[in-house]
């Protein structure tokens, strides 16, 4: 029992770098994204809204096969760590884009408009006046998006990425089709996202208790 | 260009002209009209089909106090927000100090952003920024904008803040703030950018009489210091008080103008009288 926990933990440092990264790459594209989406030229907000709509509407697996086997096999060559950080990251990119826009609209009214007759230029607007107040309320969407995020990771084991959910199918496999090994990964998993959970209610308070009251 | 310490309603020296659609003002009309710190000529504003505001004329004179008064609806806010394109007019003329613009053509985002930094705007419902601190709320602007480091930008915000008698609330976030004085804040970061102009949009209507008051007081002092002022308000008997001169709006147009002794107590058109009886039968 505890050589097999201990042999599903080789598989969290993967587990926490295809989570870590997609999130990251997917909090940064999501910027670009949601300006274009935002924008009033459509050579702008078309292409974003095709991108999110496609992106949504196709299940990560398809994307992962995509980016590993298509653009894997010709065009670069990229481990399955890589491909995967990067086809969870693109799709992770339209939903956080989302989730920035509905924070967007729930801005107070007049807020860019105050700005503006101040005479700011719009990138200082954005950045010092829309953004930290749309990333502040966006905190707790983020935050569950990260936790289905690491559990939707599992699907990059298809492609050999080693993670949790890796060793823990090939244990099962091993040790006779016992699912001892799954609900293990199970636990791991809730484990994972305790930390999750906590740091963004932490944050959540912190940039509350500013602001309000 | 502007040091902190300069009086609250320092105006510092015309800007040079900058080219493009701003075209500095043939110099012997300047010197005739070195007095004339906003003509609005012929201003017109569309909203679609709508016609909110029609060949709207209007010159005010450095150090003016003009109030525009009108029933709801009449365009009093869309003229206003016209002064520093908040509306983009579809037609007419605009000068805001040194600078002339004509509306037609489509203004390029540096010219805008010259025109807004020359004005001032309060609005109704104060829009102070709510994930900062008051100091930071009326220094940052000033960093951004006027390039000023954080110790003069922090000095100039320490002395309007005395001035609008806030100096305890500089490290305050605003929620913490009665309305009345998140307004007064609002009026220190725009004076904050030495505008020429200061543009209130009904600054009082959001809140309680007794609040409004403590407004209205600061807005009296920033009159008697010599700020150009256009006021779009509801208070009757503040803008008979201290306005030098009341603008009547209805239904888009300029209905009727003049000190407020004859505006108001002896108003010409019947439909001014109109509306200042019924300003009267509400009290
Ligand atoms: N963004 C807009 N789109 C369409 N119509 C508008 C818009 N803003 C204002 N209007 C219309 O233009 C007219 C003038 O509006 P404005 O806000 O300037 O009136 P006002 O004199 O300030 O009235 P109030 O005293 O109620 O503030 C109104 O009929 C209004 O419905
Ligand atoms: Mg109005």
């Amino acid at each position: 029992m505890i050589e097999l926990g201990l042999s599903l933990l080789r598989g969290v440092p993967a587990t926490l770098i295809v989570t870590g990264g997609a999130f990251l790459l997917g909090a940064l594209a999501g910027v670009p994204l949601v300006l274009m989406r935002r924008s009033h030229l459509r050579l702008l907000q078309y292409p974003a809204r095709f991108y999110i709509a496609v992106v949504r509407g196709i299940p990560p697996i398809v994307w992962l096969f995509v980016i590993f086997f298509g653009l894997g096999s010709g065009i670069l060559v990229l481990t399955s760590l890589q491909a995967a950080v990067i086809a969870m990251g693109l799709v992770s990119a339209a939903y956080l884009a989302e989730i920035y826009r509905g924070g967007f609209l729930a801005l107070p009214g007049g807020q860019g408009e105050a700005a503006k007759a101040l005479g700011m230029s719009r990138l200082d607007s954005l950045r010092y006046i829309l953004a930290p107040q749309v990333l502040r309320v966006s905190v707790p969407a983020m935050a569950t998006f990260l936790v289905s995020l690491l559990k939707d990771t599992t699907v990059a084991s298809t492609i050999g990425v080693r993670d949790v959910m890796m060793y823990a199918s090939q244990k099962a496999q091993s040790g006779g089709g016992s699912f001892t090994p799954f609900i293990l990964a199970a636990l791991l998993y809730i484990l994972l996202t305790i930390p999750v959970a906590v740091l963004s209610r932490r944050m959540d308070e912190r940039l509350r208790t500013r602001s309000q009251a | 260009m502007t040091k902190p310490g300069h009086s609250l309603t320092d105006e510092g020296q015309p800007s040079p002209a900058t080219a493009g659609a701003l075209a500095p003002q043939g110099s012997q009309r300047a010197a005739a009209e070195a007095d004339t710190i906003v003509r609005i000529k012929d201003i017109n504003v569309r909203y679609g089909r709508y016609h909110a505001v029609k060949d709207a004329c209007l010159d005010i004179r450095r150090g003016e106090v003009v109030a525009i008064v009108g029933p709801s609806g009449a365009g009093k806010s869309t003229l206003l927000r016209a002064i520093n394109m908040l509306e983009q007019p579809s037609s007419g003329t605009l000068q805001v100090g040194d600078f002339t613009f004509s509306v037609d053509h489509r203004l390029t985002a540096q010219d805008l952003l010259k025109l807004r930094r020359s004005t001032g705007m309060v609005f109704q419902s104060f829009n102070l920024f709510p994930h900062m601190t008051v100091e930071r709320n009326i220094s940052l602007p000033q960093m951004r904008v006027l390039g000023r480091s954080r110790k003069d930008a922090d000095a100039r915000t320490a002395q309007l803040l005395e001035r609008v008698h806030l100096a305890d609330k500089a490290q305050s976030y605003p929620a913490r703030l009665s309305g009345g004085q998140q307004q007064r804040i609002a009026i220190a970061r725009a004076l904050a950018l030495d505008p020429k102009v200061m543009l209130f949009d009904e600054p009082t209507s959001a809140l309680d009489p007794e609040l409004g008051l403590e407004v209205l007081a600061v807005m009296r002092e920033l009159a008697e210091d010599g700020m150009t002022m256009i006021i779009v308000t509801h208070e009757i008997a503040f803008a008979a008080d201290v306005a030098d001169r009341v603008i009547v709006m209805a239904d888009g147009a300029i209905i009727e103008e003049g000190t407020p002794e004859a505006v108001i107590r002896n108003p010409s058109s019947p439909r001014t009288q109109r509306f200042f009886r019924a300003v009267v039968d509400r009290r």
